[in-house]
């Protein structure tokens, strides 16, 4: 999946899931948008089906403190994308 | 410290209507709620009860989604209800947020059918399927879910109570915060009560033997309470609110008072949890009299609890006749709706306070034929014009809770 690709996956998971048409790349989405904690978490769930793989829960943990904005998910996502395929496993550890 | 506490906003959702005119039209023209019991992929097919008190009409909600996603229907109808409530209050939103209003309001238990959604997972082959348990699921079903999603969506910092005690719940939530008010802990607080639609608690009562189920083909004859043909209770569902004010302070802003809270109960039988208690009934009754400081002549109107079981009717006949006599009148308003459970006591309230405004008492629905154990009391059997100046609204529950809320008319 090339980054166009994701970044169009996520806007479409932002805009049925959570109502948020369209933000800005870089608009930190909990300042701007609203999107809590508990957006972060469905939002991970969502981010496992896109890898097709479950994350443990330190990945988990790593991940709510530093996803802020579409552009960190998706370079987040493109970096375990490989790391998936190298393990060849179900489940990806950080 | 005692203070004047009194009611002055009110919001319903109930099988007869959310409007004060739809609900006013339906107790003035015998209009019920009961219908067929509606068709479900776990129980419906099992039950022999096949009526129930349904909310069918369509209801808008406009929450955004940042409220919407902690919500299970029972918390729908608790937010749009206490949103309907704010709204004709004309409370400032300073005074909301300010701490001085506080939230008493629950539910049977949670939200059943999103926990129903929950326990689906535990039931599949594969373990990881508990996965699926979403983030936002235990807010949504968890019991004081009504109460934290109204004070999230109203920005609401007091104090909040969540009673959970089945059919007593939304009653409990009116007299302890009519004592939080009372004793100045607060200077208003929201009080009520919802339960969404669920089969479960139809096959609970079903399982013991106290739905109807005589009237499946003709639902709007049940419940019957009093009556002689009477065959047991039918599940409701629906939500009501009540503001309740410390008197100076709504007087001061000029609210519009409807009532007032004068006096209120809770004991336990202490002893069984499911069959009716006649001594624990009077003395809730006389303990929420000596709470209001009034004597039982000074009650001209009693809404009972009366959910049409055959015992339960004929022990609170007896109650209310060994302390009232037969002189005040008397209204079984499940018979308009069925048994609406954490909502009873709050949509019961509400009610006598729209008869109390309009000067009518409506009759019990479907009470043809007295049953003569029952017949010591002042039944209304048909719609009587009178006005009633003090009311009591009694509520009991399994588990052994009873309540028993006083209610006046309102003078300066």
């Amino acid at each position: 999946m090339t980054r166009e690709e994701l970044q169009t996956e996520i806007y479409k998971i932002f805009r049925e899931q959570f109502e948020i048409d369209n933000p800005a790349p870089d608009d930190d989405l909990k300042d701007m948008h609203g999107f809590d904690s508990i957006d972060a978490i469905e939002l991970l769930i969502e981010l496992e089906k896109i890898l097709g793989v479950s994350l443990d829960q330190e990945t988990k943990k790593d991940a709510m403190l530093h996803i802020r904005t579409v552009n960190q998910i998706c370079g987040y996502v493109q970096e375990l994308m490989p790391r998936k395929d190298a393990a060849n496993t179900d489940v990806v550890h950080r | 410290m005692d203070r004047r506490v009194v009611i002055t906003s009110e919001a319903a959702i109930t099988p007869i209507g959310d409007s004060k005119e739809t609900i006013l039209e339906n107790l003035q023209n015998g209009g019920s709620g009961v219908n067929p019991l509606r068709e479900d992929d776990l129980l419906s097919d099992y039950i022999h009860s096949r009526v129930y008190g349904t909310v069918d009409y369509p209801i808008t909600y406009d929450f955004a989604r940042k409220y919407r996603k902690t919500m299970g229907p029972v918390s729908y109808y608790a937010c749009r209800v206490v949103q309907d409530l704010l709204k004709k209050s004309g409370l400032d939103a300073d005074f909301i947020s300010s701490g001085k209003l506080g939230v008493a309001f629950g539910s049977t238990h949670g939200s059943p059918s999103v926990q129903r959604n929950i326990y689906r997972t535990f039931f599949r082959d594969d373990p990881s399927e508990t996965r699926k348990i979403g983030a936002v699921d235990y807010l949504k079903s968890m019991v004081h879910t009504t109460a934290v999603n109204i004070t999230k969506m109203f920005h609401i910092t007091g104090r909040v109570i969540s009673s959970s005690t089945a059919c007593t719940t939304s009653s409990q939530s009116i007299g302890y915060g009519y004592e939080m008010v009372k004793y100045g802990m607060q200077d208003a607080m929201i009080c009520g009560g919802a339960d969404e639609y669920d089969t479960t608690t139809v096959a609970v009562f079903d399982n013991l033997l106290a739905c109807s189920t005589a009237y499946n083909d003709r639902p709007y004859l049940t419940p019957r309470p009093f009556d002689a043909d009477r065959d047991g209770l039918v599940v409701g569902e629906g939500a009501g609110a009540v503001l309740l004010e410390e008197y100076e302070f709504a007087r001061n802003r000029g609210a519009n008072i409807i009532g007032e809270v004068i006096g209120f109960s809770c004991n336990n039988n202490g002893g069984d949890l499911i069959l009716p208690n006649l001594e624990g009934i009077r003395q809730t009754i006389r303990i929420g009299l000596d709470s209001a400081g009034i004597g039982p002549e000074a009650v001209d109107f009693v809404s009972a609890h009366a959910t049409a079981t055959k015992m339960g009717d004929v022990i609170e006949s007896q109650a209310i006749d060994q302390i009232y006599g037969n002189s005040p009148r008397v209204t079984a308003l499940k018979s308009y709706m069925g048994h609406t459970m954490a909502s009873c006591g709050v949509i019961e309230t509400i009610l006598t306070l729209y008869m109390m405004e309009k000067g009518f008492i409506a009759p019990t629905l479907n009470l043809e034929s007295i049953d003569p154990r029952c017949a010591a009391i002042n039944h209304v059997q048909q719609l009587t014009h009178a006005p009633i100046q003090t009311a009591a609204v009694q509520n009991f529950a399994f588990g052994g809770v009873n309540t028993n809320l006083i209610v006046k008319a309102y003078s300066p």
